[in-house]
């Protein structure tokens, strides 16, 4: 029967008594994410790129082209790559999939605050990153042959690369609250993936000039990448090789003031347009 | 608490009160000047053609979209303080789609957990709001593989996790078979009834709405057309020449041509139309479409003697309606120029 409960009872219990709205809805986007296998699905991808790059790697071993310490070095750069790209395609989900499910406007029906609710699906997309560090662990180990820099070579590429699966999960989702579909999103967030891998493959003539060491400096995913071969390979003092870390440190507190303070009081219905509360 | 705004005139046992709400998308004037007020433990019908404006002011209402004029007031709290509103309100979406993989005790206990409560107090809420929209027995089932009405149940469920003062169904029967309306239907009365909540039920079942409603508002290219109960909007409809002055006429479908030659040869009978060759009905106004001035004795006289004229001609009367009283028909009056 409808209606057997005091409904003067309901606000008193409403007014906080319960977890935090970006727990409630981290712990639902987790369930949703691994339960539903869409990150496994994710992971598996993850572990077939981390097989063909390590395969390369080692056949160039053999042929003692590559040293192990650089191939160690560049794993981990890959684990990056790829670890960012699965946050960035996450995160550019997010928001515009709800949206085109019709499951948003329930959630923005309730009274918890839209930063809570962006904050939630932020730290559930990048839930990922550590499952595929942990995947690619053995290929590195491998890979490095017992090299005595493992171990620091680890913890720089994790807390890097947890610094840049932030910021591209960020920028994901910043596109999902803005953009109108999914397909706008995710094309928007692969379109920019590529444009940070793009330094990489430029012209030595141009990445020497004054424009290209632009370019290759303020591209966070390119900057870490430097680092990396700098302070693991090439032997610079960190003290000299920490310049590098300006620019992924920058784009990781710029979106993360972009996601939290402008994007998600904007999260609605239609895609961009602030919604009140 | 959010205080009470005393701008807004609150009629006695108001829990939702609409002053002046407009709505613009840029150029596009959706909602113009939308005022009334809403009784606890009633339920007021939302009525439009499509795009009338009626999804446009239940997102006004419920806080999705904010309103470009005028304000609103939910059990006292004004629209300038939405997340209070949002706790006092209960909405069933047009459309609103539901996880597949997640089952329906999950999925309360989620929103009940958004609206503040504890873990455990959202799961027993969620088994008791399951029970109470006729679930329980799939509580623990994938809402993927729930049908249509148990899914629009189970919306009706999520709405009511909060308690809400005032609950807002936007086209709750769409898509159901004629058992799940009605169950879905007498499910809002109790919502009003029990509960002693507020209900706005926006519908397309004009007849629906006129047997359970008790109050409405008729909305028509983003202006109300018509508000009140719902016998003083057929009453006021009545009063300004809707007479029952419409006849309709179901007879076998191979004779409807001789019937229709026999209403068009009827002394006082109109235009006459076929509604529905199929199912045979033919409809007639007596007196001519518009016509203000024929008295209701008269009206009746010259129903009687169309209908006679039909018997004595043999052609078996299987159904006979009269229009011109019935909320349909105000409706159909009242937003006519949509309609063409």
């Amino acid at each position: 029967m409808i209606g057997t409960s005091d409904p003067t009872a309901a606000l008193t219990v409403v007014a906080g008594a319960g977890r935090p709205a970006w727990w409630v809805v981290l712990r639902r986007e987790l369930a949703e994410l691994w339960v539903g296998g869409r990150a496994l699905n994710l992971l598996l991808l993850f572990a077939i790129l981390m097989s063909g790059t390590a395969f390369l790697l080692a056949t160039n071993s053999e042929l003692s082209l590559t040293p192990p310490r650089l191939m160690m070095v560049v794993a981990l750069q890959a684990t990056t790559s790829f670890g960012l790209f699965i946050g960035l395609i996450v995160g550019a989900e997010s928001i515009s999939g709800e949206r085109e499910r019709a499951t948003l406007e329930a959630l923005l029906l309730t009274p918890a605050d839209r930063r809570q609710i962006v904050l939630g699906k932020y730290l559930a997309a990048i839930s990922p990153w550590p499952a595929a560090l942990l995947v690619a662990l053995p290929y590195v180990i491998v890979l490095a042959q017992r090299d005595v820099a493992l171990d620091l070579a680890l913890m720089w590429s994790a807390a890097l690369g947890t610094l840049l699966v932030f910021t591209f999960t960020g920028i994901g989702m910043v596109v999902s609250i803005l953009s109108g579909s999914s397909r706008t999103s995710l094309f928007v967030g692969l379109l920019v993936y590529l444009l940070t891998l793009l330094p990489a493959q430029l012209p030595g003539e141009f990445a020497s000039t004054a424009v290209g060491a632009l370019v290759r400096a303020v591209d966070p995913l390119e900057s870490v990448r430097q680092f990396l071969t700098a302070y693991l390979v090439d032997g610079y003092a960190l003290d000299e090789a920490r310049v590098l870390l300006i620019a992924p440190t920058v784009a990781f507190g710029a979106v993360l003031a972009v996601v939290i303070g402008v994007a998600a009081p904007r999260v609605g219905l239609a895609g961009g347009r602030v919604t009140p509360g | 608490m959010a205080p009470r705004d005393p701008k807004v005139r609150q009629p006695d046992g108001a829990i939702l009160v609409a002053q002046e709400i407009a709505r613009s998308y840029g150029e596009r004037i959706a909602l113009r000047s939308l005022s009334f007020s809403l009784r606890r433990g009633r339920v007021l019908g939302f009525l439009g053609p499509n795009g009338a404006g009626k999804t446009t002011a239940i997102r006004v209402l419920t806080t999705i979209l904010e309103p470009t004029a005028g304000r609103f007031e939910v059990d006292g709290i004004g629209s300038e303080h939405p997340v209070e509103i949002r706790r006092r309100i209960g909405v069933l979406p047009e459309g609103l789609g539901f996880p597949r993989n997640t089952s329906g005790i999950d999925y309360l206990t989620y929103f009940g957990e958004l609206f503040g409560r504890p873990g455990h107090a959202a799961r027993r809420t969620g088994y008791e709001l399951l029970a109470e929209v006729g679930l329980q027995n799939r509580a623990e089932s994938l809402v993927g593989t729930y049908s249509h009405g148990m899914r629009q149940r189970l919306g009706i469920a999520r709405a009511l996790v909060n308690e809400p003062r005032v609950v807002f169904l936007d086209e709750p029967t769409l898509g159901l078979d004629p058992r799940g309306q009605q169950e879905l239907l007498a499910m809002i009365q109790r919502i009003a009834r029990e509960r002693n909540a507020g209900v706005v039920l926006s519908s397309h079942l004009l007849d629906v709405i006129e047997d359970i409603c008790d109050d409405v508002v008729i909305m028509n290219a983003g202006r109300v057309v018509a508000k009140g109960t719902v016998a003083e909007v057929i009453g006021a409809s009545a009063t300004e020449g809707g007479h029952q002055n419409v006849l309709r006429i179901r007879v076998p479908a191979a004779l409807i041509g001789s019937a229709q030659g026999i209403l068009e040869r009827s002394p006082g009978a109109g235009a006459v139309s076929v509604a529905d060759a199929v199912g045979g009905w033919i409809s007639t106004e007596i007196g001519g479409p518009g016509d203000r001035e024929s008295a209701t004795p008269e009206i009746d006289r010259i129903r009687n003697a169309v209908l006679a004229a039909l018997i004595a001609a043999d052609i078996p009367i299987i159904e006979v309606e009269t229009g011109g009283g019935r909320l349909q028909d105000v409706f159909l009056q009242l937003t006519a120029e949509a309609i063409v």
